[in-house]
């Protein structure tokens, strides 16, 4: 099997990982602070990041984006303040701040898990509003051209979802 | 005759229909034995006023003799009522009748009581009644025409001393009206309608008869029927039948010896009975037909002769086909009489019967028995089924059937494409003019090829007879005999409700117009559409009408546009767009009323207009076949759009995030 075929089946390069995990060791090392508050902040978007098991993993990248936003502020102040562990235990230890991490991660798994519902209901509303086009134009002509009684029916019309 | 208009008033009021313009049949007066066995009334010749004239009434079953009035209209035969006119008129009971206008009859005729109390001398029949009836027959003769209707209630005088008249012997077929006395037996053998125009020599034998009648004072035979006057004629010869007891004197035995030979051939002309001295002397060596010791029973009538047996073959065709092929007649033949050439040749007849079909071929049997009675007796008429007809009588024939409406008609139809005349004539030798029976017999059978064989029988109906009326039931109380006057007619019948629930055509109508416009096309047309939708039929029917309405250039017929108008209305089916009906059913509803057929037609059979109605039913078609995709598309796309929607969901949900933290962070850099 080739190597993009491999890719593609794992959803994440294995080599990829790796790396990743060596830059975020080297990030915790050379800024405890900050994989501290970032950990803290984005605890619901990593918890994601492990059971999103759909490919790309759609709902943990929502939710990770939705928490990085959230802690944008936290982060500058964090290196306001020397970046050190105490400040970011300080901006941890701030339930504001957590709350409105975490409650950010929660509205873009919210978002993730409403948008397809819609979409979909968006989807059967034009459907149906088509199909009832159809019809009608379809009425209108057997009308207009006196079509023998026995002329094939139209199909039956989409269930409603 | 004497009729007294003096107190009748002259009708020159308008609404009083003229007969050809010019003569108004008085229907009011009825001249009683003056039309030589038809209704007749007296006529005015409005132009002059004179009222010496008379109308006979034609029959529809028994159409007037039409060639015979194409030649002699107009024409002057002196002591022959020639006719003057003719055409439809009033008929007395209401309705239209057919009349022949002729001078009225200058007197009674012979057989009323007054002439035919008492025998009448030799000098008087000669010079009163033989001599002027032979001018008139010499005349007709050099015009290749015959009376056929020679006998003493249709000749009349003026009175004592006055040379007789003969009657009108044009409202009716050939020797239609003849008592079987006062024809040859050949004749008198078939039915009235299918005697046919016979030859010159049959007026000669019906004056013999007419002369003997005068000379005993009563009419010979007067106390047999039809049937024992035929065969006592046949077995003992005409004069023998009629004359043998007679005490004639003796230049008028001899004339009428060969006057009432039973050839036509061994007959004086009429111009030889104007010289009665030479006539007489010209001797007939006919002998009445062999005797046989023994009869032949045949359908237990036993048979003595030859001739009888001919007779009775051919008014008995099932068994006198049964004894032919069992070989009956011809030992009888053999035996009885010793004509072993008549015998072969039947048994020859016999043989190829058996060969050409099997024991139960109806038509084998009836073409054997045609034969065998040519065989047996040349001077009898085709034999068919026991119609005895000449060829020259299929018209009137036809007619006569066509009125009474019974099987007949199909008797005679086989007897047609039978080739019952070709082969009856290939029997007959020099006797006949056998190429052009043949070519007659073919033109027939043209006519009567048709789809269904009641259309072809009537087209060959209505060829024959030019002045037969036309039979259908739509034009009942009208006489129509040309494709102008069948619109008319339509027209003035198109006022009655009750017809105007019908069709404005039917078999006999569209036989009618085949014939009389010559437009078979169409007749064929209309016979194809019968058996398809009622649309084509009636866009078949429009056209047969529309053909006589262009040909004949009519003025307006509003009630029969208005009618076709109604019933064209079925043509729209023809049409798939309802929004064209609709715009078409408003075009026609105003052409109905236009008076005008031809504006119909060209609406509703516009072929351009009809194949893009049929295209665009088409592109319906398909545009419904592309809707009932779509429509299942839908109805089974409910998973694909699930998987859409999941798709489009998440990276919706993506793309929001990241705009967020997007403007976060632009937010954060502004400070």
């Amino acid at each position: 099997m080739p190597k993009s075929a491999r890719r593609l089946d794992t959803g994440h390069p294995r080599s990829l990982l790796w790396v990743e995990g060596a830059l975020c060791g080297i990030a915790a090392a050379l800024s405890p602070g900050t994989a501290l508050l970032l950990v803290g902040l984005l605890a619901p978007g990593l918890v994601s990041l492990a059971l999103d098991g759909a490919p790309g993993k759609p709902m943990a990248r929502a939710v990770l984006l939705a928490g990085v936003t959230a802690s944008i502020s936290a982060l500058r102040q964090l290196w306001l303040d020397g970046a050190s562990l105490d400040a970011a235990l300080n901006l941890l230890e701030d339930p504001l701040r957590l709350g409105t991490a975490w409650a950010a991660g929660a509205t873009g798994w919210l978002i993730s898990e409403l948008a397809p519902i819609i979409t979909r209901l968006l989807l059967d509303a034009r459907s149906l509003i088509r199909a009832k086009e159809l019809r009608a134009e379809r009425e209108r002509l057997e009308a207009e051209w006196s079509l023998p009684a026995g002329h094939p029916p139209p199909p039956s019309p989409p269930p409603a979802s | 005759m004497g009729t007294s208009l003096g107190a009748f008033p002259s009708s020159s009021a308008a609404g009083v229909k003229l007969l050809n313009g010019q003569y108004e049949v008085l229907t009011a007066l009825p001249l009683p034995g003056a039309g030589g066995g038809l209704p007749a009334f007296a006529a005015r010749h409005q132009p002059s006023g004179r009222t010496d004239f008379m109308a006979v009434r034609a029959s529809p079953g028994a159409p007037p003799r039409a060639n015979t009035l194409a030649r002699l209209e107009g024409e002057v035969i002196p002591g022959l009522l020639t006719p003057l006119a003719h055409g439809p008129g009033p008929a007395p009971e209401g309705g239209e009748a057919y009349y022949v206008i002729c001078p009225e009859p200058p007197g009674p005729s012979l057989a009323a009581p007054a002439a035919s109390g008492s025998p009448w001398g030799e000098a008087e029949i000669l010079h009163y009644v033989l001599r002027p009836a032979a001018h008139v027959l010499e005349a007709l003769k050099s015009r290749g025409l015959t009376h056929r209707a020679i006998r003493p209630d249709n000749i009349f005088s003026g009175g004592a001393k006055n040379p007789v008249v003969l009657g009108c012997a044009w409202a009716a077929p050939p020797a239609s009206l003849q008592p079987a006395v006062f024809e040859p037996p050949y004749m008198a053998m078939c039915a009235p309608a299918c005697r046919g125009e016979g030859s010159i020599a049959d007026d000669v034998y019906a004056l013999g008869v007419t002369l003997l009648t005068l000379a005993l004072g009563r009419t010979p035979l007067a106390e047999l029927d039809t049937e024992a006057i035929i065969l006592r004629k046949l077995s003992r010869g005409s004069f023998e039948a009629l004359a043998a007891d007679a005490e004639l004197p003796s230049l008028l035995a001899d004339l009428l010896r060969s006057m009432l030979a039973e050839d036509p051939a061994h007959r004086p002309s009429p111009a030889l009975l104007l010289d009665t001295s030479t006539a007489r002397s010209r001797k007939v060596t006919t002998r009445p037909p062999r005797r046989a010791q023994r009869p032949l029973t045949l359908d237990a009538n036993p048979v003595w002769d030859v001739r009888s047996l001919a007779y009775q073959v051919a008014t008995h065709p099932e068994p006198g086909a049964r004894m032919l092929r069992n070989g009956a007649v011809t030992d009888w033949i053999r035996r009885e009489l010793g004509a072993n050439q008549m015998a072969s040749t039947l048994e020859e007849l016999v043989r190829w019967r058996a060969r050409e079909g099997g024991t139960e071929d109806r038509r084998a049997d009836s073409i054997l028995v045609l034969r065998a009675v040519a065989v047996l007796d040349p001077l009898a008429p085709p034999a068919w089924r026991g119609i005895l007809l000449w060829p020259d009588g299929v018209g009137p024939a036809l007619a006569a059937a066509m009125a009474k409406g019974n099987e007949e008609l199909a008797e005679l139809r086989d007897f047609i494409i039978s080739h019952a005349i070709t082969l009856w004539a290939a029997q007959q030798g020099s006797r006949v003019d056998a190429a052009t029976l043949r070519q007659q017999a073919q033109q027939m059978e043209l006519w009567l090829r048709a789809r269904a064989w009641e259309t072809g029988i009537a087209r060959l109906a209505y060829a024959l007879n030019p002045l037969m009326p036309c039979a259908s039931p739509l034009l009942r109380g009208r006489w129509v005999i040309s494709a102008a006057e069948l619109l008319k007619a339509l027209d003035a019948a198109a006022a009655q409700p009750e017809v105007r629930r019908l069709a404005p055509m039917d078999t006999h109508l569209a036989a009618f117009i085949a014939v009389r416009q010559d437009h078979s096309f169409y007749l064929d047309v209309w016979e194809a559409a019968r058996a398809g939708p009622p649309a084509r039929l009636v866009l078949a029917e429009l056209n047969l009408l529309v053909a006589v309405e262009t040909r004949n250039n009519l003025g307006p017929l509003p009630q029969l546009s208005a009618w076709v108008g109604e019933h064209a209305k079925a043509a729209l089916e023809l049409w798939h767009s309802r929004t064209r009906r609709a715009a078409l059913q408003q075009q026609l509803q105003a052409l109905a009323t236009g008076g005008r057929l031809q504006p119909i037609l060209t609406l509703l059979d516009d072929p351009a207009a009809l194949q893009a109605d049929a295209e665009g039913l088409q592109h319906a078609l398909a545009r419904i076949g592309e809707i009932d995709a779509e429509l299942a598309q839908i109805a089974a796309g409910s998973s694909t759009r699930a998987a859409l929607a999941e798709r489009i969901g998440r990276e919706f949900a993506a793309g929001a995030t990241l705009a967020a933290l997007t403007a976060a962070l632009v937010a954060a850099a502004l400070g």
